[in-house]
């Protein structure tokens, strides 16, 4: 008899759904006729409770799942048949195992907490409902996306979460920057779609060509605890078509992850309010192509060249990620390369096939980069909305809790020993270097994977110092440069620095919201120029509502590590807490360590060194560079800054080719098609088509005479006609055909 | 077919014979007159055989619905319309080229009547008895039948009628803005 | 006494069918027009009725069921109601097109043409 919390499972998904219908249909009446203050606490506390009321029973499911055998971890509920036809019935069911109860605790730990933090961000904002019914329903979709018990189901979660990024990235759509950038992440992301629709597709090509597998479980051998029976035998016996089946599946996961070629939109998102970005473009629904490996790892780990290219575009994405954060100045675009950056690195663990190790690094990332987002919004909640680094300065004084939070997060992103961070990028690298699973033409690719990664991890943690010498550190308070009496605009100010501000792009809006002008005024004259970014400005303290996730996201990045995995010199604690309880959901094997341990790689003694000095290594020489503050050489006059940093900011023109090639490859094919296809083929035919029916109708055109009487003819011709046929026909074979 | 095949000549055919030959003369009245009033009235006197037609069917509930509908209704509403139009004879003289259709379409309507009556209806030439029970067009069982098993037709029919009498208004009534 | 073939009844039907048919093909005047197709109505009802009647279908048994000549009437009574409306709607337009050209001539309607 299984445990009845588990029935319960549907209020997982069913409490952030019913808070979106909650904040779509009462959301602007509460608010209304409670006024906005009390108002926005209601629908806030509304939306806060949905999100941590699905936790709290996720907290009860897992407590359950975990007193099962590690054998029995497996529990799936169905709620309705979804598709029925032929030999194929896929229901409506969930799937309870550790992976997706993992996921679930990230997702909905860490979106209560943003959540709670939203209520703070947003506080001014005047379409606070629909921000929510988002946000909530963000929360639902990736739910559905984690608890799916087969993969049209996680293709409803994964479709649902890109529309909600959309509608979130463009939340302030009327400045047509947001909208473009929402577009912009829709249609990258319909890229990676079309791989995944098309994996899907060659997987139950491939499965339904094997009878045996289609016949048992009733028809629904889509769902994962059917599917992953037979699977391994089927991909083991096709490697080609499993080939063919992981890269289609990788090219979703790029585009949801924002690996290489795809990443384009994720910098972008970054128009979408903060805790947005936070939640959807940090802490989950970037993660979403990790968990699409971990699901599908049989398939993947049955193809060592699919295996080899998620490493290459894991490490491809990491370096060149990290290189063009050196070139921003918007705080949130620093972050925003950083999590792309991450993320390549969970696809090298995934690659090197250490699934689990990917998701180790999901869940320490979504609580250090959630932190660090977090951070960043209070920052600019702080700085009047100015989200550009070379405003800032000199921080800590003004909000010591935001700074000593973000502190934590950032040696943790860094890697500094015994942080979270540093646990689980340590075992990325270690698989990696030890794996042999990304084999391509007999080349290890998992081990120099490992050691370039190590790079990787040292440039993270200097251009993360960057961010936060730039911000918090530095005696100048960078901010008091801009003349009060602007009012936005800067134009007297030094010229070099108002021709920058001229180019340079101050984020979504400076305001953060939008009224109309009425309004608008109306809180100029209350708050004064308390907006606007100037001379007078005097940073504040963040409310609790904004603080306290922030301590509690600091809590887990520091200690994570130290919960998950277990350190040796603390011999009290646990060992592998992550690795024990993912066990059950591996499902491929690991190929590596030859045996005893492992087979030795060159220049082995240097790892366990690098590995703990690597992050502190480029802290020291991050706090070195950045000690005077702001270099002459990354101010407003971009003509001083060195080429590299310049082409850094510009991601190194990848971005505008990607867009240019698009637009105008898309203008010479549509040219193409135009001129030559359309005008010459389909018109001639048609125009031909045309003149034959015009020659025709010229012929025919007598009968048309317009006269009632003429067609009332035609009709008794017609029907004497057909009378004469069947007469004709009666007779001849005596009524039978 | 002989003469023996024929159906004896009983005092109800004989009537029923009468009436037909009435109603085939005025129905070829209805085309060949040239005033429509004339037409009109001609048909109002086919509409009247044929309910005595019907009544000699059983089918009482019919021909008192096709005296009352038909030649009291309709009919009037046709010379309602005759009348306010003040719709003379077609015009005699024809100003335009020679019209063949009234050329075809009588032989063409010959054909009709010769092919369905000669290989449609003359298998059913032996048919003589009739298998309905006698009141079976009685009010009473067309009442219960209309308003138990067609009562959704029925009802159908209604909301078309109110459509037609809408529809009707509404192209018939002057434009008040002009 | 019911000796009166069916015949003669579907003969009559039959005649004012075709006769309604070349009607409405030779006359101009639209409301004579109508009047053949109320015609042509009519001799189906009477071919209904009379089907209805003597129910000389091999599928139905002899004897029938209620419906089997009930069904005939039926139809009848909603060719009826058809017909009327049909009628309303008709001669309101010949009203509105009178009223437009001051002349109802079939003839001089042409705007069909081809």
């Amino acid at each position: 008899m299984q445990n009845p919390i588990f029935d319960q499972v549907w209020w997982v998904i069913g409490l952030p759904l019913i808070g979106w219908l909650i904040q779509c249909l009462f959301g602007k009446n509460v608010i209304q006729s409670l006024g906005p203050a009390t108002g926005k606490r209601v629908m806030g506390s509304i939306a806060v409770l949905a999100i941590a009321a699905s936790f709290a029973i996720g907290v009860m499911i897992i407590q359950a799942l975990a007193q099962l055998p590690a054998d029995q971890r497996a529990v799936s509920r169905t709620l309705f048949d979804w598709i029925n036809i032929a030999s194929i019935r896929i229901p409506f069911e969930l799937r309870i195992d550790p992976l997706s109860m993992t996921m679930v605790m990230v997702i909905t730990g860490i979106g209560s907490l943003i959540h709670l933090y939203a209520t703070g961000y947003m506080a001014e904002e005047k379409d606070y409902p629909r921000f929510f019914a988002y946000l909530n329903l963000f929360v639902a979709f990736m739910l559905v996306l984690v608890l799916g018990n087969n993969l049209p189901m996680l293709f409803i979660g994964w479709e649902g979460v890109g529309l909600c990024s959309y509608l979130l990235i463009g939340f302030w759509y009327k400045d047509f920057a947001n909208s473009k950038a929402a577009n912009k992440a829709f249609i990258v992301n319909r890229i990676g779609d079309v791989g995944l629709v098309l994996g899907m597709g060659l997987l139950v090509s491939l499965i339904s060509s094997n009878p045996a597998a289609v016949a048992g479980a009733d028809g629904r051998w889509l769902s994962y605890d059917v599917l992953f029976e037979y699977l391994p035998s089927i991909v083991a016996a096709n490697p080609a078509m499993a080939t063919a089946i992981a890269l289609c599946l990788f090219v979703g996961a790029c585009g949801k992850s924002a690996q290489f070629p795809l990443y384009l939109w994720l910098p972008d998102a970054m128009a979408g309010p903060t805790p947005v970005s936070a939640l959807i473009h940090a802490a989950t629904m970037v993660t979403a192509g990790v968990v699409l490996l971990n699901r599908m790892q049989v398939v993947f780990a049955a193809s060592p060249v699919a295996s080899s290219i998620v490493v290459i575009v894991g490490l491809c994405t990491a370096i060149f990620a990290a290189l063009i954060a050196f070139g921003q100045t918007d705080i949130k675009k620093v972050l925003a390369y950083s999590t792309v950056s991450q993320l390549g690195l969970m696809f090298i663990a995934c690659g090197a096939g250490y699934y689990w190790v990917g998701m180790f690094h999901v869940i320490t990332h979504a609580f250090f980069k959630a932190l660090l987002f977090l951070g960043s919004g209070a920052v600019i909640h702080a700085m009047a909305h100015d989200q550009d680094m070379r405003n800032y300065g000199n921080l800590r004084k003004y909000i010591p809790i935001t700074f000593i939070t973000m502190v934590i997060g950032w040696i943790a992103i860094a890697g500094v020993p015994l942080t979270s961070g540093w646990f689980s990028k340590e075992d990325i690298l270690h698989d990696a270097l030890y794996s042999q699973q990304a084999m391509l033409g007999g080349v290890n690719i998992g081990m120099y994977a490992g050691w370039i990664g190590f790079f990787a991890a040292f440039l993270t943690a200097v251009y993360m110092t960057r961010m936060m010498m730039l911000t918090f550190w530095g005696g100048q308070e960078r901010w008091k440069l801009i003349p009060a009496h602007a009012g936005g605009h800067h134009e007297d100010h030094h010229h070099e620095h108002a021709h920058a501000h001229a180019h340079h792009d101050h984020g979504p809006d400076t305001h953060g919201f939008f009224y109309t002008d009425e309004e608008l005024a109306k809180t100029h004259e209350e708050h004064g120029h308390h907006h606007e970014l100037d001379e007078n400005h005097k940073p504040h303290e963040v409310p609790p509502s904004m603080w306290i996730p922030l301590a509690v996201l600091a809590l887990f990045s520091a200690g994570a590590g130290l919960w998950l995995k277990g350190y040796k010199a603390f011999p009290s604690l646990p060992k592998d807490t992550l690795e024990k309880w993912l066990e059950p959901v591996k499902y491929a094997e690991e190929k590596a360590h030859g045996g005893a341990h492992h087979s030795p790689i060159p220049f082995e003694q240097f790892i366990t060194p690098i590995g703990y000095w690597v992050g502190i290594v480029g802290i020291i020489l991050g706090v070195l560079w950045y000690l005077r503050g702001l270099p002459k050489a990354e101010g407003w006059d971009l003509a001083r800054w060195n080429p590299f940093r310049r082409a850094a900011a510009d991601q190194f023109g990848y971005d505008r080719a990607m867009v240019d090639a698009g637009i105008e490859g898309g203008g010479l094919l549509g040219t193409f098609m135009w001129k030559v296809v359309d005008n010459k083929i389909v018109d001639g035919a048609v125009n031909g088509l045309a003149g034959a029916m015009g020659v025709l109708s010229k012929g025919f055109g007598w009968f048309q005479s317009g006269y009632a009487r003429g067609y009332a003819l035609m009709m008794l011709v017609g029907s004497v006609a057909i009378l004469g046929w069947l007469i004709y026909f009666f007779n001849t074979t005596g009524g039978r055909s | 077919m002989n003469l023996s095949q024929l159906p004896n000549i009983s005092p109800n055919l004989i009537i029923v014979g009468f009436l037909g030959m009435i109603a085939i003369v005025t129905a070829i009245g209805v085309v060949a007159f040239n005033n429509p009033i004339r037409s009109m009235l001609s048909l109002v006197a086919n509409f009247f055989t044929l309910a005595f037609i019907y009544f000699s069917m059983g089918a009482e509930m019919m021909g008192i619905t096709q005296i009352i509908v038909y030649t009291g209704a309709i009919m009037v509403l046709f010379l309602f319309v005759i009348m306010l139009l003040n719709l003379s004879a077609d015009s005699v003289i024809s100003t335009k080229k020679l019209d063949v259709k009234p050329l075809l379409a009588v032989p063409v309507g010959l054909a009709l009547f010769v092919g369905l009556l000669s290989q449609v209806m003359m298998p059913f030439a032996k048919v003589t008895q009739p298998t309905a029970p006698s009141g079976w067009g009685g009010p009473q069982a067309i009442g219960r039948t209309l308003f138990t098993e067609y009562v959704w037709p029925f009802e159908i029919i209604s909301l078309l009628l109110m459509v037609g009498i809408v529809g009707a208004i509404l192209l018939a009534r002057r434009r008040v803005e002009e | 006494m019911n000796d009166v073939p069916l015949l003669v009844y579907l003969g009559i039907g039959l005649f004012m069918f075709a006769t309604g048919a070349v009607g409405v093909v030779v006359r101009r005047n639209p409301v004579v027009v109508f009047m053949c197709i109320e015609l042509m109505l009519n001799a189906v009802n009477l071919t209904f009725l009379a089907f209805a009647r003597y129910a000389p279908s091999p599928l139905v048994p002899p004897g029938g069921q209620q419906h089997t000549w009930m069904a005939g009437q039926m139809a009848v009574i909603f060719v009826m109601a058809v017909a009327a409306a049909e009628v309303a709607v008709g001669l309101g337009i010949i009203m509105a097109i009178y009223r437009l050209r001051n002349k109802v001539d079939l003839d001089e309607m042409s705007t069909m043409r081809g």
